[in-house]
Protein backbone atom coordinates (compact mmCIF):
# COMPACT_ATOMS: atom_id res chain seq x y z
CA UNK A 1 0.00 0.00 0.00
CA UNK A 2 1.36 3.38 -0.88
CA UNK A 3 2.18 5.93 1.79
CA UNK A 4 0.28 8.42 -0.29
CA UNK A 5 -2.83 6.32 -0.56
CA UNK A 6 -3.02 5.30 3.09
CA UNK A 7 -4.04 7.77 5.74
CA UNK A 8 -1.06 7.85 8.09
CA UNK A 9 -1.43 8.78 11.71
CA UNK A 10 2.25 9.30 12.25
CA UNK A 11 4.37 11.11 14.81
CA UNK A 12 7.09 12.45 12.53
CA UNK A 13 9.62 12.70 15.34
CA UNK A 14 9.12 9.20 16.74
CA UNK A 15 7.70 7.31 13.77
CA UNK A 16 9.69 8.59 10.80
CA UNK A 17 12.80 10.60 11.64
CA UNK A 18 15.92 8.45 12.16
CA UNK A 19 14.18 5.31 10.92
CA UNK A 20 15.77 2.74 8.63
CA UNK A 21 15.13 3.06 4.90
CA UNK A 22 14.92 -0.15 2.86
CA UNK A 23 14.57 -0.31 -0.89
CA UNK A 24 12.15 -2.37 -2.96
CA UNK A 25 14.43 -5.41 -2.57
CA UNK A 26 14.49 -4.98 1.23
CA UNK A 27 18.10 -3.83 1.27
CA UNK A 28 19.13 -1.24 3.84
CA UNK A 29 20.05 2.01 2.11
CA UNK A 30 20.26 4.77 4.70
CA UNK A 31 18.28 6.49 7.42
CA UNK A 32 15.67 9.22 7.44
CA UNK A 33 18.21 11.87 8.40
CA UNK A 34 15.92 14.86 7.98
CA UNK A 35 12.55 15.82 6.53
CA UNK A 36 11.58 18.55 4.13
CA UNK A 37 8.24 20.07 5.03
CA UNK A 38 6.20 22.33 2.77
CA UNK A 39 3.12 24.39 3.34
CA UNK A 40 4.00 25.15 6.95
CA UNK A 41 1.92 28.31 6.85
CA UNK A 42 -1.04 26.52 5.29
CA UNK A 43 -3.67 24.46 7.07
CA UNK A 44 -2.19 21.20 5.81
CA UNK A 45 1.60 21.15 5.90
CA UNK A 46 3.07 18.05 4.36
CA UNK A 47 6.34 16.12 4.16
CA UNK A 48 7.59 16.77 0.65
CA UNK A 49 10.92 14.93 0.83
CA UNK A 50 13.08 12.66 2.93
CA UNK A 51 16.74 13.68 3.23
CA UNK A 52 19.38 10.97 3.45
CA UNK A 53 23.03 11.28 4.46
CA UNK A 54 25.64 14.02 4.12
CA UNK A 55 24.66 17.54 5.00
CA UNK A 56 21.18 16.41 6.08
CA UNK A 57 22.85 16.01 9.48
CA UNK A 58 23.50 19.77 9.67
CA UNK A 59 20.37 20.44 11.68
CA UNK A 60 20.97 17.57 14.11
CA UNK A 61 22.91 19.15 16.96
CA UNK A 62 26.59 19.94 17.41
CA UNK A 63 27.87 16.47 16.49
CA UNK A 64 25.51 16.50 13.50
CA UNK A 65 27.06 19.77 12.26
CA UNK A 66 30.55 18.29 12.58
CA UNK A 67 29.48 15.10 10.76
CA UNK A 68 27.77 17.16 8.02
CA UNK A 69 30.89 19.28 7.50
CA UNK A 70 32.84 16.07 6.81
CA UNK A 71 30.26 14.66 4.38
CA UNK A 72 28.88 15.36 0.93
CA UNK A 73 25.44 16.41 -0.19
CA UNK A 74 22.28 14.74 1.06
CA UNK A 75 19.98 12.80 -1.25
CA UNK A 76 16.49 14.29 -1.54
CA UNK A 77 13.89 11.57 -1.91
CA UNK A 78 10.49 12.94 -2.96
CA UNK A 79 7.74 11.59 -0.70
CA UNK A 80 6.20 9.98 -3.78
CA UNK A 81 9.10 7.49 -3.70
CA UNK A 82 7.96 6.18 -0.32
CA UNK A 83 5.96 3.00 -0.60
CA UNK A 84 5.21 2.31 3.05
CA UNK A 85 6.05 3.44 6.56
CA UNK A 86 6.12 0.78 9.25
CA UNK A 87 9.03 0.28 11.66
CA UNK A 88 11.08 0.84 8.49
CA UNK A 89 10.51 3.17 5.54
CA UNK A 90 10.15 1.17 2.32
CA UNK A 91 10.93 2.68 -1.08
CA UNK A 92 9.23 1.97 -4.39
CA UNK A 93 12.46 1.51 -6.30
CA UNK A 94 15.88 -0.09 -5.94
CA UNK A 95 18.45 1.92 -3.99
CA UNK A 96 20.80 2.44 -6.93
CA UNK A 97 17.98 3.92 -9.06
CA UNK A 98 17.58 6.63 -6.42
CA UNK A 99 21.27 7.28 -5.84
CA UNK A 100 21.25 5.57 -2.43
CA UNK A 101 23.61 2.94 -1.03
CA UNK A 102 26.53 4.33 -3.03
CA UNK A 103 28.92 3.78 -0.13
CA UNK A 104 28.04 0.08 -0.11
CA UNK A 105 28.55 -0.04 -3.90
CA UNK A 106 32.02 1.52 -3.58
CA UNK A 107 32.97 -0.79 -0.71
CA UNK A 108 31.66 -3.80 -2.65
CA UNK A 109 34.07 -3.05 -5.52
CA UNK A 110 36.92 -3.27 -2.98
CA UNK A 111 35.63 -6.33 -1.12
CA UNK A 112 35.00 -8.31 -4.32
CA UNK A 113 38.77 -8.51 -4.90
CA UNK A 114 39.15 -10.62 -1.77
CA UNK A 115 38.86 -14.41 -2.11
CA UNK A 116 35.70 -15.97 -0.73
CA UNK A 117 33.81 -12.67 -0.70
CA UNK B 1 12.84 -32.22 20.07
CA UNK B 2 14.39 -29.82 17.59
CA UNK B 3 13.42 -26.89 19.75
CA UNK B 4 14.86 -28.59 22.81
CA UNK B 5 18.12 -29.09 20.94
CA UNK B 6 18.12 -25.46 19.84
CA UNK B 7 17.58 -24.32 23.43
CA UNK B 8 20.32 -26.64 24.72
CA UNK B 9 22.76 -25.38 22.09
CA UNK B 10 21.89 -21.76 22.86
CA UNK B 11 22.44 -22.31 26.56
CA UNK B 12 25.76 -24.06 26.03
CA UNK B 13 27.11 -21.26 23.87
CA UNK B 14 25.78 -18.65 26.31
CA UNK B 15 27.71 -20.31 29.16
CA UNK B 16 30.90 -20.45 27.13
CA UNK B 17 30.25 -16.97 25.76
CA UNK B 18 29.46 -15.32 29.09
CA UNK B 19 33.03 -15.20 30.30
CA UNK B 20 35.41 -12.87 28.52
CA UNK B 21 38.64 -11.19 29.51
CA UNK B 22 36.75 -8.64 31.66
CA UNK B 23 35.23 -11.40 33.80
CA UNK B 24 38.53 -13.28 34.01
CA UNK B 25 40.41 -10.18 35.16
CA UNK B 26 37.86 -8.61 37.51
CA UNK B 27 36.59 -11.79 39.18
CA UNK B 28 40.12 -13.04 39.84
CA UNK B 29 41.34 -9.69 41.14
CA UNK B 30 38.23 -9.24 43.26
CA UNK B 31 38.68 -12.69 44.84
CA UNK B 32 42.39 -12.09 45.45
CA UNK B 33 41.67 -8.71 47.06
CA UNK B 34 38.40 -9.19 48.96
CA UNK B 35 37.94 -12.96 49.20
CA UNK B 36 34.30 -13.99 48.86
CA UNK B 37 32.92 -10.60 49.86
CA UNK B 38 32.00 -9.52 46.33
CA UNK B 39 30.16 -12.67 45.20
CA UNK B 40 26.78 -10.94 45.66
CA UNK B 41 27.80 -8.24 43.18
CA UNK B 42 28.16 -10.91 40.45
CA UNK B 43 24.58 -11.98 41.19
CA UNK B 44 23.39 -8.36 40.86
CA UNK B 45 25.30 -8.02 37.57
CA UNK B 46 24.06 -11.26 36.05
CA UNK B 47 20.42 -10.52 36.87
CA UNK B 48 20.89 -7.17 35.12
CA UNK B 49 22.28 -8.72 31.93
CA UNK B 50 19.47 -11.32 32.00
CA UNK B 51 16.82 -8.56 32.30
CA UNK B 52 18.22 -6.45 29.46
CA UNK B 53 19.14 -9.37 27.19
CA UNK B 54 15.66 -10.79 27.50
CA UNK B 55 14.22 -7.35 26.78
CA UNK B 56 16.37 -6.65 23.73
CA UNK B 57 15.80 -10.21 22.43
CA UNK B 58 12.04 -9.66 22.80
CA UNK B 59 12.24 -6.31 21.01
CA UNK B 60 14.27 -7.96 18.26
CA UNK B 61 11.71 -10.76 17.91
CA UNK B 62 8.60 -8.56 17.97
CA UNK B 63 9.65 -5.16 16.56
CA UNK B 64 12.50 -6.60 14.44
CA UNK B 65 14.78 -3.76 15.52
CA UNK B 66 18.34 -4.25 16.79
CA UNK B 67 19.68 -2.10 19.62
CA UNK B 68 21.50 0.59 17.66
CA UNK B 69 18.45 1.17 15.46
CA UNK B 70 16.59 1.92 18.67
CA UNK B 71 19.36 4.15 20.00
CA UNK B 72 19.15 6.23 16.84
CA UNK B 73 15.34 6.27 16.73
CA UNK B 74 14.89 7.13 20.39
CA UNK B 75 17.70 9.50 21.32
CA UNK B 76 18.11 11.12 17.88
CA UNK B 77 21.13 11.79 15.72
CA UNK B 78 23.27 13.95 18.05
CA UNK B 79 23.05 11.90 21.25
CA UNK B 80 22.98 8.73 19.14
CA UNK B 81 26.23 9.72 17.42
CA UNK B 82 27.75 10.45 20.85
CA UNK B 83 26.70 6.97 21.98
CA UNK B 84 28.09 5.48 18.77
CA UNK B 85 31.47 7.16 19.28
CA UNK B 86 31.64 6.12 22.96
CA UNK B 87 30.56 2.55 22.25
CA UNK B 88 32.96 2.28 19.30
CA UNK B 89 35.89 3.38 21.47
CA UNK B 90 34.87 0.87 24.15
CA UNK B 91 34.32 -1.90 21.60
CA UNK B 92 37.74 -1.26 20.11
CA UNK B 93 39.46 -1.25 23.51
CA UNK B 94 37.65 -4.45 24.47
CA UNK B 95 38.50 -6.09 21.15
CA UNK B 96 42.17 -5.11 21.64
CA UNK B 97 42.12 -6.55 25.16
CA UNK B 98 40.57 -9.81 23.91
CA UNK B 99 43.11 -10.04 21.06
CA UNK B 100 45.88 -9.53 23.62
CA UNK B 101 44.26 -12.28 25.69
CA UNK B 102 44.33 -14.62 22.69
CA UNK B 103 48.05 -13.96 22.27
CA UNK B 104 48.78 -14.49 25.97
CA UNK B 105 46.85 -17.79 26.03
CA UNK B 106 48.65 -18.93 22.86
CA UNK B 107 52.00 -17.94 24.39
CA UNK B 108 51.32 -19.89 27.58
CA UNK B 109 50.34 -22.90 25.47
CA UNK B 110 53.20 -22.72 22.95
CA UNK B 111 56.04 -20.66 24.41
CA UNK B 112 56.42 -18.75 21.13
CA UNK B 113 57.13 -14.96 21.10
CA UNK B 114 54.20 -12.75 22.18
CA UNK B 115 54.24 -10.31 19.24
CA UNK B 116 54.33 -13.10 16.68
CA UNK B 117 51.34 -14.67 18.44
CA UNK B 118 49.40 -11.37 18.38
CA UNK B 119 49.78 -11.40 14.58
CA UNK B 120 48.90 -15.07 14.38
CA UNK B 121 45.91 -14.61 16.69
CA UNK B 122 44.46 -11.70 14.69
CA UNK B 123 45.06 -13.53 11.42
CA UNK B 124 43.31 -16.56 12.91
CA UNK B 125 40.19 -14.72 14.11
CA UNK B 126 39.94 -12.70 10.85
CA UNK B 127 40.19 -15.85 8.72
CA UNK B 128 37.71 -17.73 10.90
CA UNK B 129 35.25 -14.80 10.79
CA UNK B 130 35.67 -14.47 7.03
CA UNK B 131 35.50 -18.12 6.05
CA UNK B 132 33.29 -20.00 8.50
CA UNK B 133 29.48 -19.86 8.61
CA UNK B 134 28.41 -18.05 11.73
CA UNK B 135 26.73 -21.03 13.45
CA UNK B 136 30.07 -22.83 13.31
CA UNK B 137 31.91 -19.89 14.81
CA UNK B 138 29.35 -19.59 17.60
CA UNK B 139 29.49 -23.29 18.39
CA UNK B 140 33.25 -23.66 18.03
CA UNK B 141 34.01 -20.87 20.50
CA UNK B 142 31.00 -21.50 22.74
CA UNK B 143 31.59 -25.24 23.15
CA UNK B 144 35.38 -25.26 23.42
CA UNK B 145 34.98 -22.28 25.79
CA UNK B 146 33.18 -24.74 28.07
CA UNK B 147 36.67 -25.97 29.03
CA UNK B 148 36.39 -23.05 31.47
CA UNK B 149 34.16 -25.32 33.56
CA UNK B 150 37.49 -26.63 34.86
CA UNK B 151 37.43 -23.55 37.11
CA UNK B 152 34.21 -24.76 38.70
CA UNK B 153 35.79 -28.18 39.39
CA UNK B 154 38.94 -26.49 40.71
CA UNK B 155 36.92 -24.19 42.97
CA UNK B 156 35.32 -27.25 44.61
CA UNK B 157 38.66 -29.12 44.80
CA UNK B 158 40.36 -26.35 46.81
CA UNK B 159 37.78 -26.90 49.58
CA UNK B 160 36.67 -23.35 50.30
CA UNK B 161 34.89 -22.65 53.56
CA UNK B 162 31.36 -22.96 52.15
CA UNK B 163 29.90 -21.07 55.08
CA UNK B 164 32.03 -18.07 54.18
CA UNK B 165 31.20 -18.53 50.50
CA UNK B 166 27.49 -18.42 51.37
CA UNK B 167 28.13 -15.31 53.45
CA UNK B 168 29.65 -13.69 50.34
CA UNK B 169 26.25 -13.85 48.67
CA UNK B 170 24.76 -11.61 51.34
CA UNK B 171 25.04 -8.00 50.18
CA UNK B 172 27.26 -5.89 52.35
CA UNK B 173 30.32 -3.71 52.54
CA UNK B 174 33.56 -4.88 54.10
CA UNK B 175 36.39 -3.83 56.33
CA UNK B 176 39.19 -1.88 54.68
CA UNK B 177 39.23 0.56 51.79
CA UNK B 178 35.67 1.40 50.79
CA UNK B 179 36.80 3.14 47.62
CA UNK B 180 38.67 0.08 46.32
CA UNK B 181 35.67 -2.08 47.24
CA UNK B 182 33.40 0.28 45.30
CA UNK B 183 35.83 0.23 42.36
CA UNK B 184 35.60 -3.56 42.21
CA UNK B 185 31.82 -3.40 42.53
CA UNK B 186 31.69 -1.12 39.48
CA UNK B 187 34.19 -3.32 37.63
CA UNK B 188 32.28 -6.55 38.34
CA UNK B 189 28.98 -4.96 37.32
CA UNK B 190 30.63 -3.56 34.18
CA UNK B 191 32.16 -6.95 33.34
CA UNK B 192 28.73 -8.62 33.64
CA UNK B 193 26.72 -5.88 31.91
CA UNK B 194 28.94 -5.51 28.86
CA UNK B 195 27.16 -3.48 26.17
CA UNK B 196 28.69 -5.45 23.29
CA UNK B 197 26.85 -8.60 24.43
CA UNK B 198 23.55 -6.73 24.11
CA UNK B 199 24.41 -5.35 20.64
CA UNK B 200 25.53 -8.77 19.48
CA UNK B 201 22.60 -10.68 20.92
CA UNK B 202 19.90 -8.40 19.52
CA UNK B 203 21.50 -8.10 16.08
CA UNK B 204 21.81 -11.88 15.88
CA UNK B 205 18.15 -12.31 16.84
CA UNK B 206 17.02 -9.86 14.12
CA UNK B 207 19.22 -11.54 11.59
CA UNK B 208 17.98 -15.00 12.49
CA UNK B 209 14.47 -13.73 11.80
CA UNK B 210 13.16 -14.31 15.34
CA UNK B 211 9.43 -13.89 15.76
CA UNK B 212 7.04 -14.08 18.73
CA UNK B 213 7.29 -17.91 18.62
CA UNK B 214 10.95 -17.57 19.61
CA UNK B 215 10.21 -15.62 22.79
CA UNK B 216 10.38 -18.77 24.90
CA UNK B 217 13.83 -19.61 23.55
CA UNK B 218 14.84 -16.00 24.21
CA UNK B 219 13.73 -16.20 27.81
CA UNK B 220 15.30 -19.60 28.53
CA UNK B 221 18.60 -18.76 26.78
CA UNK B 222 18.93 -15.47 28.66
CA UNK B 223 18.01 -16.78 32.08
CA UNK B 224 19.64 -20.22 32.05
CA UNK B 225 22.61 -19.42 29.78
CA UNK B 226 23.70 -16.27 31.58
CA UNK B 227 22.70 -17.71 34.93
CA UNK B 228 24.94 -20.73 34.47
CA UNK B 229 27.64 -18.50 32.99
CA UNK B 230 27.64 -16.64 36.31
CA UNK B 231 28.77 -19.85 38.01
CA UNK B 232 32.05 -19.53 36.15
CA UNK B 233 32.44 -16.04 37.60
CA UNK B 234 31.76 -17.39 41.10
CA UNK B 235 34.31 -20.16 40.50
CA UNK B 236 37.00 -17.70 39.40
CA UNK B 237 36.43 -15.53 42.46
CA UNK B 238 36.32 -18.47 44.91
CA UNK B 239 39.51 -19.94 43.45
CA UNK B 240 41.33 -16.61 43.72
CA UNK B 241 40.01 -16.09 47.25
CA UNK B 242 41.31 -19.48 48.42
CA UNK B 243 44.61 -19.58 46.54
CA UNK B 244 45.77 -15.99 46.00
CA UNK B 245 44.41 -13.91 48.88
CA UNK B 246 46.25 -15.78 51.69
CA UNK B 247 49.52 -15.66 49.72
CA UNK B 248 49.17 -11.95 48.94
CA UNK B 249 49.23 -12.58 45.18
CA UNK B 250 47.76 -9.71 43.19
CA UNK B 251 46.86 -11.14 39.76
CA UNK B 252 48.17 -8.67 37.21
CA UNK B 253 48.49 -11.31 34.52
CA UNK B 254 45.89 -13.16 32.47
CA UNK B 255 47.59 -16.51 33.11
CA UNK B 256 47.08 -16.25 36.88
CA UNK B 257 43.60 -17.84 37.00
CA UNK B 258 44.95 -20.76 34.95
CA UNK B 259 47.60 -21.27 37.62
CA UNK B 260 44.73 -21.59 40.09
CA UNK B 261 43.31 -24.46 38.03
CA UNK B 262 46.78 -26.06 37.91
CA UNK B 263 47.17 -25.75 41.65
CA UNK B 264 43.91 -27.65 42.16
CA UNK B 265 43.97 -30.15 39.28
CA UNK B 266 47.52 -30.41 38.00
CA UNK B 267 48.66 -30.22 34.38
CA UNK B 268 45.32 -31.23 32.88
CA UNK B 269 43.69 -28.40 34.85
CA UNK B 270 46.19 -25.91 33.47
CA UNK B 271 45.73 -27.14 29.91
CA UNK B 272 41.92 -27.06 30.05
CA UNK B 273 41.99 -23.61 31.66
CA UNK B 274 44.30 -22.18 28.97
CA UNK B 275 42.29 -23.72 26.11
CA UNK B 276 39.09 -22.43 27.72
CA UNK B 277 40.56 -18.94 28.11
CA UNK B 278 41.85 -18.99 24.51
CA UNK B 279 38.43 -19.82 23.08
CA UNK B 280 36.49 -17.59 25.46
CA UNK B 281 38.57 -14.50 24.63
CA UNK B 282 38.85 -15.50 20.95
CA UNK B 283 35.05 -15.72 20.70
CA UNK B 284 34.71 -12.42 22.55
CA UNK B 285 37.22 -10.78 20.16
CA UNK B 286 34.97 -11.76 17.25
CA UNK B 287 31.84 -10.60 19.08
CA UNK B 288 33.36 -7.19 19.89
CA UNK B 289 34.57 -6.54 16.35
CA UNK B 290 31.19 -7.56 14.93
CA UNK B 291 29.38 -5.47 17.53
CA UNK B 292 31.39 -2.43 16.44
CA UNK B 293 30.43 -3.11 12.82
CA UNK B 294 26.76 -3.69 13.73
CA UNK B 295 26.61 -0.37 15.54
CA UNK B 296 28.13 1.61 12.69
CA UNK B 297 25.92 -0.07 10.09
CA UNK B 298 22.74 0.28 12.14
CA UNK B 299 23.42 3.91 12.99
CA UNK B 300 24.05 4.96 9.38
CA UNK B 301 21.57 2.54 7.81
CA UNK B 302 24.00 0.34 5.85
CA UNK B 303 23.31 -3.23 4.82
CA UNK B 304 24.60 -5.48 7.61
CA UNK B 305 24.66 -9.08 8.69
CA UNK B 306 27.01 -11.83 9.72
CA UNK B 307 25.12 -14.27 7.54
CA UNK B 308 25.58 -12.14 4.42
CA UNK B 309 28.52 -12.79 2.11
CA UNK B 310 31.05 -9.95 2.70
CA UNK B 311 30.24 -8.55 -0.76
CA UNK B 312 26.54 -8.46 0.21
CA UNK B 313 27.20 -6.18 3.20
CA UNK B 314 30.56 -4.67 2.19
CA UNK B 315 30.81 -1.67 4.54
CA UNK B 316 29.85 -3.93 7.43
CA UNK B 317 32.55 -6.45 6.41
CA UNK B 318 35.18 -3.74 6.00
CA UNK B 319 34.21 -2.29 9.39
CA UNK B 320 34.89 -5.46 11.37
CA UNK B 321 38.14 -6.04 9.50
CA UNK B 322 39.28 -2.46 10.26
CA UNK B 323 38.32 -2.92 13.94
CA UNK B 324 40.51 -6.04 14.10
CA UNK B 325 43.38 -4.18 12.41
CA UNK B 326 43.09 -1.24 14.84
CA UNK B 327 42.99 -3.69 17.76
CA UNK B 328 46.11 -5.33 16.34
CA UNK B 329 47.84 -1.93 16.23
CA UNK B 330 46.90 -1.17 19.85
CA UNK B 331 48.16 -4.49 21.21
CA UNK B 332 51.30 -4.47 19.06
CA UNK B 333 52.17 -1.02 20.40
CA UNK B 334 52.69 -2.68 23.77
CA UNK B 335 49.60 -1.87 25.85
CA UNK B 336 49.15 -4.46 28.59
CA UNK B 337 45.93 -6.42 27.83
CA UNK B 338 45.02 -6.63 31.52
CA UNK B 339 45.27 -2.84 31.95
CA UNK B 340 43.35 -2.40 28.68
CA UNK B 341 40.65 -4.70 30.06
CA UNK B 342 40.32 -2.69 33.25
CA UNK B 343 39.98 0.57 31.31
CA UNK B 344 37.60 -0.91 28.72
CA UNK B 345 35.29 -2.33 31.41
CA UNK B 346 35.23 0.94 33.37
CA UNK B 347 34.65 3.06 30.24
CA UNK B 348 31.98 0.65 28.99
CA UNK B 349 30.00 1.44 32.13
CA UNK B 350 29.87 5.08 31.03
CA UNK B 351 28.33 4.08 27.66
CA UNK B 352 25.71 1.83 29.29
CA UNK B 353 22.88 4.30 30.07
CA UNK B 354 22.36 5.46 26.48
CA UNK B 355 22.49 1.84 25.31
CA UNK B 356 19.95 0.53 27.83
CA UNK B 357 17.53 3.47 27.91
CA UNK B 358 16.25 3.02 24.31
CA UNK B 359 15.74 -0.72 24.96
CA UNK B 360 13.67 0.06 28.05
CA UNK B 361 11.62 2.73 26.24
CA UNK B 362 10.87 0.62 23.18
CA UNK B 363 10.13 -2.52 25.23
CA UNK B 364 7.38 -0.41 26.85
CA UNK B 365 6.05 1.09 23.64
CA UNK B 366 2.78 -0.56 22.58
CA UNK B 367 3.25 0.78 19.04
CA UNK B 368 6.35 -1.39 18.67
CA UNK B 369 5.55 -4.23 21.02
CA UNK B 370 1.77 -4.65 21.16
CA UNK B 371 0.87 -7.31 23.73
CA UNK B 372 4.51 -8.28 24.12
CA UNK B 373 5.43 -5.03 25.85
CA UNK B 374 7.14 -5.17 29.24
CA UNK B 375 5.21 -6.72 32.08
CA UNK B 376 5.40 -5.44 35.63
CA UNK B 377 8.41 -7.58 36.61
CA UNK B 378 10.45 -6.52 33.56
CA UNK B 379 9.63 -2.88 34.25
CA UNK B 380 10.41 -2.92 37.95
CA UNK B 381 13.73 -4.68 37.28
CA UNK B 382 14.41 -2.62 34.13
CA UNK B 383 13.92 0.71 35.93
CA UNK B 384 15.82 -0.42 39.04
CA UNK B 385 18.76 -1.54 36.94
CA UNK B 386 18.64 1.63 34.90
CA UNK B 387 18.95 3.66 38.11
CA UNK B 388 21.86 1.43 39.18
CA UNK B 389 23.51 1.87 35.79
CA UNK B 390 23.22 5.65 36.08
CA UNK B 391 24.84 5.53 39.51
CA UNK B 392 27.74 3.33 38.44
CA UNK B 393 28.20 5.30 35.19
CA UNK B 394 28.58 8.49 37.20
CA UNK B 395 31.04 6.95 39.67
CA UNK B 396 33.11 4.72 37.35
CA UNK B 397 35.79 7.15 36.19
CA UNK B 398 36.17 9.01 39.52
CA UNK B 399 36.70 5.62 41.21
CA UNK B 400 39.22 4.56 38.56
CA UNK B 401 41.23 7.73 39.24
CA UNK B 402 40.82 7.81 43.03
CA UNK B 403 41.83 4.17 43.53
CA UNK B 404 44.56 4.18 40.90
CA UNK B 405 42.81 1.37 39.03
CA UNK B 406 41.94 -0.62 42.16
CA UNK B 407 45.49 -0.49 43.54
CA UNK B 408 44.35 1.63 46.47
Amino acid sequence: MSGRERALDLDLGLGLLDHQIVDRDERNCGKVDDLELTGLSSAEPEVSAVLVGGNAWRGRGLLGRVAAALSGNARHLPWSEIDDVSSVVTLKHAAHELGLGRGDDRAARLVRHLPGS
Amino acid sequence: MRQFLQIALGILSAIGGFVDIGDLVFNTQAGATFGFQLLWVVVVGVVGIIVYSEMCGRVAAVAKRPVFDLVRERVGFGAGLGTLIASSVVNLMTCAAEVGGVAIALQLLSGLPYRFLILLGVLGVVLISWALPFEWIERLFGYVGLCLLVFAVAAVKVHPDWGQVAHGFVPGMHTGSHLVFLYFMVGLLGAALTPYEVYFYSSGAVEDGWGPKDLRINKITSVVGYGLGAFLSFALMILAAVLFLPRGISPQFLGTPALGAQDALGKIGLLLALVGILFAVGGAAIETSFSGAYNLAQFFGWQWGKRERPSGAPRFALSWIVIFLLALGIVMSGYDPVKLTEYSVIFSVVALPLTFLPILLVANDPAYMGRYRNGRLSNVLGVAYFALILAIAASAIPLLVLTNGGQG
